[in-house]
């Protein structure tokens, strides 16, 4: 067993098991924690695929700013009360769910199995033209991230600081209005 | 001898089904979000995979460009979630089924 798939199996296990603590911790502080785990996780994977870049943006911006945002929210609503108290108005939803969930992977799983070479084909028939490839060993992955990001794909780049600042303005106009509701 | 491409798109394949569980069953909005969050995150892990296995950058873009939605999404929806806490004063999703403040 190389190192490769020794660590791989490593951070797949940590991955998973951090996922599934997400979803069965009763506090949502716990489910916070662990959705941290799991993001710290996946930035492992990004390493482990030579993805430098997005995996310290991996680090910075959901390890770092999202889940800062959750845990205020968790510990500023403190809502681990609430779902303990009050049954489930659907009673066979949890079980429901978790076969619903179950198929979907099985699904999932199944149709990677059986198409197992289609991926490795396209890149063998030379379909690789179409992508924008990592540039010369030795100069880095980052290099040629720049490359795609500020050149191929600057209008999208532009577009994402539109997003933002939507997203700022919709979380004042959201944050103000309830605040004079509960003045009145 | 590397990990193949596949195995990164069923571990890929089992987070995203655990975030679709997750809004499945748990009925804390916060932690819906957060399996949300998961899914998010499963998706990216394939782009990941897939730039690797062809040698190419355009899945970073997409990562990142879809980091950043994540990040103007939490934004917007836990604003919202506060705001309906703030009227309502619970925080269950069964009870939230009306659209009226």
């Amino acid at each position: 067993m190389s190192a490769n798939i020794l660590a791989f199996s490593a951070v797949a296990a940590l991955a998973i098991a951090s996922g599934i603590g997400v979803i069965a911790f009763r506090n949502a502080i716990y489910s916070a924690l662990s959705l941290i785990v799991n993001l710290l996780s996946l930035a492992l994977f990004y390493l482990i695929l030579n993805g430098m870049f997005i995996a310290a943006a991996q680090v910075l911006i959901y390890a770092g700013a999202i889940m800062v945002l959750f845990l205020f929210v968790v510990t500023m609503l403190s809502s681990d009360k609430a779902e303990l108290q009050t049954s489930d108005r659907i009673s066979w939803q949890r079980l429901v769910g978790v076969i619903a969930g179950i198929i979907f992977a099985a699904a999932a799983s199944f149709l990677l199995l059986v198409h197992a070479q289609i991926a490795p084909d396209a890149a063998a028939q030379g379909s690789n033209n179409l992508f924008t490839q990592i540039s010369a060993p030795g100069s880095g992955n980052t290099e040629a991230f720049g490359m795609a990001l500020f050149h191929g794909f600057l209008f999208p780049f532009e577009v994402t600081s539109a997003i933002i600042v939507a997203a700022i303005l919709g979380a004042v106009v959201l944050g103000r209005r309830s605040r004079a509701k509960s003045e009145d | 001898m590397a990990v193949s491409l596949n195995s990164y798109l069923i571990v890929s394949a089992i987070l995203f089904s655990i975030g679709v569980i997750g809004v499945l069953v748990r009925r804390n909005p916060l932690v819906i979000f957060m399996s949300i969050e998961l899914m998010l995150n499963a998706v990216n892990l394939t782009f990941m995979a897939f730039a690797n296995a062809l040698g190419s950058v355009d899945g970073w873009v997409f990562v990142f460009i879809s980091l950043t939605v994540a990040a103007a999404e939490v934004v917007v929806g836990l604003a919202i979630i506060v705001a309906i806490f703030r009227t309502r004063k619970e925080i269950d999703i069964d009870e939230m089924n009306t659209l009226k403040g």
